[in-house]
């Protein structure tokens, strides 16, 4: 089982922590990642689709030569990319990406690539009785909100194709139940983080983090978990501000996928470098050295 | 059939206190939701509010939230809601304030917005005096914005507002999109209607989560729509500053090296003369710091030339 590796800006900048922990727990898994180091930023949403999707043909093109379907850590990289080999499925489009930008390079598109999710990796490829009998340290009494943020869940005709793989709305709970913790459930699961409006619009943004982060707390959360670095960003590295905003303390951590994986695979909190984020992991690392 | 009806009733205006309120109505299989809202305002309780216009679904007057989901109650037959839950629960619909009952201000959920983003065209002076002619490939999508029918769907479904009320909403939004892309406004009139629709609270509030799209009962695809207007406003220049910055920034360093610098993103964004607004970065970056969060030295990735080379291209064809 062997994917071309896509880990994304955020992981190898402002969370070095979730490319430790997704290498580290691909490599327990035996997942061959083969990473993508000439290939570009997907755009994140920020940049317009005429220059996107160009950059991102020229990724897919890479992946094609390289025989591999593309693996992402987050969810982000993962829409944006669905979103432009959606277009680049009509050939009228492709062809003309390919002509007007890939040719000069040697490269063309031929629209095949799979684009998938570490978390549709588990389920979809992987195989989920594989990955309990791997199972190391179930994570049992670990309350965990699952917030998928909006990525991976929409346009929901782009990300969640067709019937047979309609587990994608309930791949993180169902991940979460499997490692043994215990799900909280929160009203804005699919809801945005509030990342994408931290230019426009702090103040709605930083109530965003507020909204989600005090629900799970008072529902009794231990922690949160999420499949995108950027709702980490804003949910974690935003979490002081949004309680100085709203003179409320939260005190909530929030689990990179990978982490909660690699922690029920048997990783310590060190190894997965829990200490790396912004908000306390202290409510986390107990309980798990309850646990060991 | 019988049926439970369990509706969500306030009265805030008398300070009555807000509650559940239940009605057995007995109806048959075909009747809608809004037939037996009429059948308990009529026979059990006069005092009841609700909103209903057309009675055909084409007017959205009657937006309520049926068993959570945000639907009309003229067009859903009770036979269907009864299948898949023993009652039918109905709650106003969400990020607004309730006048009474099921009726919301309608004034501050859509209309107020409406009117905030210009609802009207204004074409350029230069077209012809007498007739001005447009092609169908012009209008057709135009056109299909046309039949919104302003009911608020879309907006009750937005994950903005209710932490910020005061955005316009992607109803707002669409409409307009009608003016953005019909092509009588151009130039200077163009330039004027992405002002307004740039305006704060506007196009950039937007996160983009795609979650009205699944709302629209027209099926109109508001996300997208916002989407598409952004990379009009791309091509037409940014016209709120700091998201220009963010954007200007964002592709410069995808340029420069292939992929994005954070440090310096965030940096430009604020503004490198904008003393106050780079301070108020400092404790996050302090405790970035201290985390070891802080992206280290960005170095330039291999291909980054070639990135370089498609993105000038591209943006050249603008």
């Amino acid at each position: 089982m062997k994917y071309a590796f896509y880990p994304g800006c955020v992981a190898k900048g402002g969370c070095p922590e979730l490319y430790s922990a997704a290498v580290k727990v691909a490599e327990k898994l035996d997942i061959e990642l083969e990473e993508m180091t000439d290939v570009s930023c997907t755009g994140a949403g920020c940049m317009p689709t005429q220059l996107s999707d160009p950059i991102n043909a020229r990724t897919f093109a890479k992946a094609e030569q390289m025989g591999l379907p593309i693996m992402t850590i987050c969810s982000t990289c993962q829409g944006v990319f669905s979103q432009a080999n959606h277009r680049l499925q009509d050939p009228e489009y492709r062809e003309e990406i390919n002509r007007e930008y890939l040719a000069e390079e040697g490269l063309s598109y031929q629209g095949t690539t799979e684009v998938t999710h570490m978390l549709w990796v588990l389920f979809e490829d992987y195989g989920i009785e594989k990955l309990k009998s791997l199972i190391e340290r179930p994570l049992s009494g670990l309350k965990v909100s699952p917030f998928y943020g909006c990525f991976i869940r929409r346009p929901g005709n782009i990300m969640v194709p067709t019937k047979e793989v309609g587990g994608r709305r309930t791949y993180l709970e169902d991940l979460t139940r499997i490692l043994g913790a215990e799900n909280v459930d929160i009203s804005g699961k699919t809801k945005c983080c509030g990342f994408p409006i931290l230019t426009a619009n702090e103040e709605a943004s930083l109530g965003m983090v507020s909204k989600h982060a005090g629900e799970s707390k008072g529902n009794g959360a231990d922690c949160m978990v999420t499949p995108c670095p950027l709702c980490h960003l804003n949910l974690d590295g935003n979490q002081p501000r949004a309680e100085s905003q709203k003179g409320e303390k939260i005190d909530l951590p929030i689990i990179h996928l990978p982490q909660l994986v690699g922690l029920a695979l048997g990783f310590d909190p060190d190894e997965m470098q829990l200490s790396r984020h912004i908000v306390s992991t202290k409510a986390v690392n107990d309980k798990i050295d309850m646990l060991t | 059939m019988e049926v439970t009806y369990k509706i969500n009733r306030k009265d805030p205006e008398n300070g009555g206190e807000s509650g559940y309120a239940t009605y057995q109505v007995d109806l048959p299989e075909d009747a809608t939701v809004l037939d037996g809202l009429q059948k308990i305002r009529d026979e059990q309780d006069d005092s009841l509010a609700f909103r209903a216009s057309c009675c055909q679904g084409t007017c959205g007057e009657c937006a309520v939230r049926i068993n959570y989901k945000a639907q009309f109650t003229c067009t859903t037959r009770i036979g269907d809601v009864t299948k898949k839950a023993p009652e039918v629960q109905l709650d106003p619909v969400r990020n607004i304030s309730v006048i009474k009952d099921l009726v919301f201000d309608m004034d501050a959920f859509t209309w107020d917005k409406m009117a905030a983003v210009k609802p009207w065209m204004e074409p350029d002076e230069e077209f012809a005096p007498t007739e001005n002619i447009v092609s169908e490939k012009d209008m057709a999508d135009v056109r299909k914005t046309m039949s919104c029918y302003q009911c608020g769907l879309c907006d009750e479904g937005c994950a903005v507002l209710p932490v910020n009320f005061d955005f316009l909403g992607p109803g707002a939004m669409v409409k307009s999109y009608r003016f953005v892309m019909d092509p009588r406004e151009s130039g200077a009139q163009m330039d004027a209607r992405m002002k307004v629709v740039e305006q704060p609270q506007g196009l950039w509030d937007c996160v983009h989560c795609y979650e009205a799209d699944g709302k629209c009962p027209r099926r109109l695809t508001p996300s997208t729509k916002i989407m598409e207007m952004r990379d009009v406003s791309f091509k037409e220049g940014i016209k709120n500053e700091k998201v220009g910055r963010h954007h200007a920034s964002f592709i410069n360093s995808v340029k420069q090296t292939g992929w994005l610098d954070e440090r310096k993103l965030v940096m430009e964004t604020e503004g490198l003369t904008n003393v106050g607004g780079l301070m108020k970065l400092l404790p996050t970056a302090v405790r970035a710091l201290r985390r070891g969060k802080m992206p280290g030295r960005h170095e330039k990735r291999p291909g980054a030339d070639q990135i370089k080379r498609i993105l000038e291209k591209a943006e050249d064809s603008k």
